[in-house]
């Protein structure tokens, strides 16, 4: 039959054609992104340390500005509607799916990116710096974790207390001790130190707490990086006082008890009148700490140390121990030392001169939310205390629901 | 070889496939392709011993004698055609002598045939009147196989002819659609010149995949989406329409996945072939059309503000806050107005003909338009090539080609702190606030200053393609179209050294270079198998090779004033880099079997591959099927009623390709560390990752009543997703931030289009055509898997299971109307974002046969949309419509609690006066509106005044002349396009503006 046939001849060089295509290559060309196992390498382990650091900064850049207003340091002058919610005490899980993604995806690339530097170094893996730089960021990401979320996930697991951070970063920041002393390396040796005892005080084990803190000298400070180079290493806080007014020291307790450590500037229009915020209502006094996008941002001092110091010292009632310790840190600003007779007295210097050391640091929620759990401090009264697990996460993670 | 006549067969858009219809023909394929072959070489014989005749003639408008262009004249049984010049004139030469049958057809007029004989060496003329029909089953259709009968197509196909449009008043391919066909949905985003809107044929059947149409100019592919979005100007230009409205010769609408299966993975939004006008028979013929115009704001914004969000009035006693504190703007103009007159001038020329053997049509084209405010302008200009010729007797080849250059001037617009409307509507909380008022102590803006800002967009847009048709024999038929669509967009936002935002100014430039290579190979061979029995074989190839280069830039700190680059600026970034390229390619083949040359059988499929499917996903076949009957042809037909009528069906899927990358798992280089090279995650990445594939029923049919004086034509629709790809948020604890896209859920989209044209003789000298088009389009999520999806947290949009694509959902008051305390609902579904009811009134009244006046309105029901603007100025005590409510409300919390009392309780929440009780929720708004799209009065000048031209037709056109809505923001049209396209958020967006053109169209 000569349809058949025709049909047949068709179908033929219909399969040749498919069989064409199916070996055409289809090979999508986007050069830029790195494919996942191109990090499998020796060469790519400096470049992912950095964006260990990159990463934990952009975090913690960009929380600045609502963490401060949920913690009175700064008031809301702007017109973005989440900060707006955490100026009035409320966080609400819809408003931080982006704060909960940067600060857990800056915790998962460094825990992460220490097992993939494991198989990748082999051997090398306990001499290389980068690994103690790795082991901080780690338990820096942990550390600001566990002061600001309510309660957490690990890796898409089932809900557990936001202290878990602070137990894993006191195991990260023990094995960048270990590897610090190791190598020799005084910096990160103090930062992990210094970090220790953060984590070590929030568990309770002040004692612990007060030997590592010790070790850290009253001038050292590490920082978080921030950089002017490219638009994502800026600090986010900086940008919304900067080049917006989003936020103000006007209406804070900073402004009647002025104080070195938490320097602004009062804004004039070309008329002479006040600058009011992007809301066009509230007066815009501008943070000074940072003054341009790439200022770093402290996460561990010298001066918190003897704060630390000091805390651990009026928790077992030494007014005198704790005064000493509080103003060698005044000290250390070149501030007058200052007296207190009575242990509460000397709580209410203790809670103000942490406030000011720490100032638009991220750490004052954390404060505030211990020191009213332990009844010291009822400034959270009635506000949110911390930052729940986002809506994101929740919808995402089936362990969670 | 059998000789063929000597002039060239007609070019491949003209050429009419018909199927000889011989008694007495074999049952099998030979001998159905016999007759063929007798034919050609019988015609042949006879020549060469009878010698030569020539049919000349014209073709007239039965109604008004007016010559009809570009209608096709065939000689039945034969390929054999010409199509008719700006004169109506035709001529067939070197035809052998005998009987022929000369059928003619044109879209619009019923066809006619009729048969002459025609003496060995002679010349006759055979003149045709045509009268219009409602609904004609004349013409061809372009598919994605060629060109196919009208009648034998199983889709609704829509055509808009330049007929159509002429007179509108329109610039642009998105104007054209507006209002002229069912099923298509066209929202401006923005009122600045030149902003691309956003086009829509039967709803949405993508959540993340975008629904826009593909777009085919002259069979080549073009880049259908927008270029990058402003970083101040927050909207884009459209490619699409850099062809010029004076270029079209006519635009077919192809709408929903039964109808583009054989266009691929990408189609399942519908395709739009766009072509343009070529060379005709006869001499040259020249036409100049010259427009000019203004542009002016008509109503916009909230009503009952009289100072219309401060643009309308800038000056005077109602420049007050809600607290009824005044503030001053020491730069508003002098008319107190921000708003001016814009001025439109469009001009273009163009030659028709063909000479030595090529066809020809080559024109040029300059407009340049002004907005309403002092920025804000769109130039363009650009030439058209199109030749046509036959190299050899069984290959045509067309070549067309085009550039147009655009320079579009935006102003700042929508979400952006430099934003005018932003700044000027927040009147005292303007970001630009400086000296000059009367007085010191006044609050005192100077948003002119923004003026100073500029955000352009320049770019180069060249489409190059050819196609070859080769003829073997009469009933083989293979095309071949190779072709180039070039995109160059240079955009740029400058803040220049000391602008008052940022006083050592900004620069940021997008370099995008966007290309298209299309090769699209289809052959068609015609069979007859018996008496009864036709059919047409079909297959083919098609590859599309997509580049993308792109590279944005960002400067800050210049040294100094004057007009700045990148390397004037003292911090220099390279913001983001993209070079991307993508490859699609599949192959068809389809077979169409017809009955008695009435009821028409088509089935067909195609096989894709493309490069952003997943390592473990293959090729993807996607499978159609459609029928068409033409009843009106059948003997028990009652042709007295009804005396055309055809009934159609198909079903049939098409797909939407996955982005570039969302297959692969890969990690985003970044700076870190004070500039330090690192990584960051990119994409989780998905090997399993495919196209999500839509099917789609439609069935309808087509009808002619009453000699052609109405007609209806309806179609239903039921359209399914399957795959559907969600951009599924996998736990952020887990690294991974980015959604990765997932074939994981199922969307319905169903409706239906309704036409209903009516031709009516109303006296011997007044002639009324009116048309209503009535599109309902239905699309819900049906399974995402437990998921809601968030589109735009702030915007309150998302996709949820059961609700249309995309809802709002959120807090609603639900004693909205009552005067008491607010009862919030949580968690409610507020609204649908697009209408689903479209309705298109439109009435041509002709009178005296010269004086045409045209118009075309547009409802749009069931869309909603956030009012952001209101949202934020409520908050900031500056929208007027709240003043009242707030206050009362302040009364209220002074402890006057009976000043609530005409207050509703959908106030309270919305005019609230407590931080901690706003909500976006309240400001989505229903953006139903009706809108006068086009009103033209053209007359056509007697000939007996034109001693030098063949023709001229004067125009007085006006666009958007009249708007009615309850939307209290700008415009029930507008959105920010940075945001998201898919969902939709006015904030601060400029309204579009009306236009009124008076043009001088002139044949010569």
């Amino acid at each position: 039959m000569p349809i058949l046939t025709n049909f047949r001849r068709g179908a033929v060089a219909l399969t040749l054609a498919g069989l064409g295509l199916t070996a055409c290559s289809f090979e999508v060309t986007n050069p830029g992104p790195l494919v996942d196992s191109d990090l499998n390498a020796p060469g790519a382990v400096p470049a992912l340390v950095n964006g260990m650091g990159g990463d934990l900064s952009n975090a913690i850049g960009n929380y600045l500005t609502r963490g401060s207003l949920a913690a009175f340091e700064l008031n809301h002058s702007g017109n973005f509607a989440a900060e707006r919610q955490f100026a009035t005490g409320v966080i609400r899980a819809e408003d931080v799916n982006g704060d909960w993604a940067r600060m857990q995806q800056a915790r998962w690339v460094a825990e992460n990116g220490l097992v993939r530097m494991k198989t990748v170094l082999g051997t090398n893996f306990e001499t290389n710096p980068l690994t103690t730089r790795a082991y901080l960021y780690a338990g820096f990401a942990n550390r600001f974790l566990g002061e600001n979320v309510c309660e957490t996930t690990i890796d898409g697991g089932p809900r557990v207390p936001s202290s878990e951070h602070f137990v894993r970063a006191e195991s990260l920041f023990t094995r960048a001790i270990t590897l610090a002393r190791a190598q020799n390396s005084t910096a990160l040796l103090n930062a992990a130190l210094a970090g220790r005892a953060q984590v070590l005080a929030w568990q309770n084990k002040w004692d612990a707490a007060v030997a590592d803190a010790t070790l850290v000298p009253a001038t050292f400070r590490h920082n978080a990086v921030f950089s002017i180079n490219t638009t994502r290493e800026n600090l986010g806080l900086a940008t919304q006082t900067i080049n917006r007014r989003e936020v103000t020291v006007f209406n804070t307790v900073w402004v009647a008890n002025r104080d070195a450590r938490v320097p602004y500037d009062t804004v004039r229009t070309s008329s002479g009148g006040f600058q009011t915020g992007q809301d066009g209502r509230t007066r815009f006094f501008r943070q000074r700490k940072y003054i341009t996008l790439g200022d770093p941002v402290a996460l561990a001092r010298g001066t918190e140390m003897l704060l630390i110091r000091a805390e651990a010292a009026l928790r077992n009632n030494d007014v005198a121990g704790a005064m000493t310790l509080i103003n060698q840190g005044r000290a250390v600003s070149t501030l007058p030392a200052l007296t207190a007779t009575t242990v509460d007295q000397a709580w209410t210097i203790l809670m103000r001169e942490r406030g000011a050391v720490l100032w638009l640091e991220g750490r004052r929620l954390w404060d505030l939310r211990r020191w009213l759990a332990s009844g010291r401090n009822t400034t959270l009264q009635g506000r949110s205390t911390c930052m729940p697990i986002s809506l994101e996460e929740i919808g995402a993670n089936p362990n969670l629901q | 070889m059998p000789r063929r006549p000597d002039f060239p067969p007609i070019p491949p858009s003209h050429v009419i496939p018909l199927l000889p219809r011989r008694p007495g023909a074999g049952r099998t394929l030979l001998r159905g392709l016999a007759p063929a072959f007798a034919l050609l070489l019988g015609t042949a014989m006879t020549a060469r011993a009878q010698g030569n005749g020539t049919i000349n003639g014209r073709v007239v408008d039965a109604e008004n004698g007016q010559p009809i262009a570009a209608a096709q004249i065939t000689i039945s049984g034969t390929q054999l055609g010409r199509s008719t010049g700006d004169d109506g004139r035709f001529s067939l030469p070197n035809l052998t002598a005998g009987s022929k049958t000369l059928i003619v057809r044109r879209i619009g007029y019923q066809q006619q045939s009729r048969t002459v004989t025609l003496g060995a060496n002679a010349t006759i003329t055979v003149d045709f009147s045509l009268a219009k029909s409602s609904v004609s089953l004349a013409g061809v259709v372009v598919t994605a196989t060629g060109e196919e009968r009208k009648k034998e197509v199983g889709n609704a196909v829509t055509t808009v002819s330049s007929a159509d449009f002429e007179r509108g008043g329109v610039g642009n391919t998105q104007q054209i659609l507006q209002g002229r066909s069912t099923g298509v949905t066209v929202l401006a985003n923005g009122g600045s010149p030149g902003a691309g809107g956003t086009i829509r044929l039967r709803g949405v059947n993508s959540i993340t995949q975008g629904n826009r149409p593909l777009i085919y100019v002259d069979g080549i592919r073009i880049f259908n989406g927008n270029s990058p979005t402003g970083v101040s100007s927050r909207q884009s230009v459209s490619p699409l329409n850099d062809i010029p409205a004076s270029d079209i010769e006519r635009i077919e609408v192809v709408k929903g996945p039964a109808a583009t299966t054989l266009y691929g993975t990408e189609a399942s939004g519908g395709v739009i072939q766009i072509f343009t006008k070529r060379g005709r028979d006869g001499a040259a013929s020249w036409t100049l059309d010259a427009s000019g115009g203004i542009n002016s704001m008509g109503d916009f914004g909230p009503s009952t503000d009289p100072t219309r969000m401060f643009i309308r009035e800038c000056r005077g006693p109602n420049m007050v806050d809600a607290n009824g504190v005044a503030f001053e703007d020491a730069t508003c103009p002098e008319s107190g107005s921000w708003l001016k007159n814009g001025y439109l001038g469009r001009y273009s020329l163009g030659v028709r003909g063909a000479s030595g053997g090529i066809n020809y049509a080559i024109s040029g084209n300059l407009e340049n338009e002004e907005g309403v405010l002092r920025v804000g302008t769109n130039k363009t200009g650009g030439m058209r090539a199109n030749l046509g010729f036959a190299p050899t007797k069984t290959v045509t080849l067309a070549l067309n080609s085009s550039w147009q250059r655009r320079n579009t001037a935006m102003m700042s617009d929508g979400n952006s702190a430099d934003a005018f409307l932003l700044n000027v509507s927040r009147g005292p909380g303007s970001n630009f606030r400086g000296g000059g008022c009367s007085t010191t102590t006044i609050v005192c803006t100077v948003n002119d200053t923004i003026f100073s800002k500029s955000n352009t967009i320049g770019g180069d847009h060249f489409i190059v393609g050819g196609t070859a048709t080769w003829t073997p024999f009469e009933n083989l038929t293979n095309r071949l179209a190779i072709g180039i669509d070039y995109n160059n967009t240079d955009q740029r936002t400058i803040n220049p050294f000391g602008y008052l935002r940022t006083p050592t100014g900004q620069y940021f430039q997008t370099l995008w270079n966007r290309q298209l290579i299309t090769v699209d190979y289809a052959t068609s061979w015609k069979q007859t198998f018996s008496k009864n029995f036709t059919g047409t074989s079909s297959f083919g190839g098609q590859l599309f090779d997509s580049r993308l280069n792109s590279t944005e830039l960002q400067g800050d700190n210049f040294a100094g004033p004057g007009t700045p680059t990148l390397l004037s600026a003292s911090l220099r970034q390279i913001t983001d880099v993209n070079q991307q390229r993508v490859i699609n390619a599949g192959l068809f083949a389809q077979q169409m079997i017809g009955w008695r040359d009435k009821l028409f059988i088509t089935a067909g499929a195609r096989i894709d591959g493309n490069s952003a499917f997943g390592q473990s996903f293959g090729l993807q076949t996607y499978p159609k099927v459609s029928g068409s009957w033409v009843l009106s042809e059948e003997s028990f037909w009652p042709t007295n009623l009804v005396e055309t009528f055809k009934l159609r069906g198909a079903v049939g899927e098409a797909g939407k390709a996955p982005g570039a990358f969302d297959a692969t798992r890969t990690w985003n280089p970044v700076a870190a560390e004070g500039g330090l090279a690192a990584f960051t995650p990119g994409q989780l990445g998905n090997p399993n990752l495919g196209p999500e594939r839509t099917r789609e029923t439609e069935y309808g049919f087509d009808a002619g009543f009453l000699n052609g004086r109405l007609g209806l034509v309806f179609t239903a629709f039921s359209a399914r997703t399957n795959d559907a790809i969600i951009n599924v948020a996998y736990p952020p604890s887990q690294g991974f931030t980015a959604n990765q896209p997932e074939n994981v859920g199922v969307i319905k989209n169903n409706g239906f289009e309704a036409q209903f044209t009516g031709n009516l003789d109303l006296t011997s000298w007044a002639k009324l055509e009116a048309r209503l088009q009535f599109t309902k389009v239905n699309s819900e999520a049906v399974d995402l898997g437990g998921r809601v999806i968030t589109l735009d947290a702030l915007s309150r949009s998302y996709v949820q299971e059961g609700l249309p694509l995309p809802a709002y959902i959120g807090r609603r008051v639900k004693n909205a109307d009552a005067f008491e305390a607010p009862i919030v609902e949580e968690g409610q579904f507020l609204g649908q974002t697009f209408a689903d009811k479209i309705i298109n009134p439109s009435v041509t009244l002709t009178l005296f046969r010269n004086l045409t006046i045209e118009a075309i309105g547009e409802f749009q029901r069931g869309g909603h949309l956030l009012n952001g603007s209101g949202f934020q100025n409520a908050g900031l005590g500056i929208w007027q419509p709240c003043f009242a409510a707030q206050k009362a409300l302040r009364a209220a919390a002074a402890g006057d609690a009976s000043a609530l009392a005409s207050v509703t309780a959908r106030d309270r929440m919305r005019c609230s006066i407590t931080a901690s009780e706003r909500d976006y929720s309240y400001w989505v708004e229903s953006a139903d509106f009706f809108k006068l799209r086009n009103v033209s009065l053209s007359y056509e000048v007697p000939k007996r005044y034109l001693p030098r031209a063949r023709s001229m037709t004067v125009t007085f056109a006006g666009r958007n002349l009249f708007r009615s809505t309850d939307y209290t923001g700008t415009d029930p049209e507008v959105a920010d396009q940075r945001t998201s396209t898919f969902s939709r958020r006015d904030y601060y967006n400029f309204p579009p503006y009306r236009t009124f053109l008076f043009s001088v169209r002139t044949n010569f």
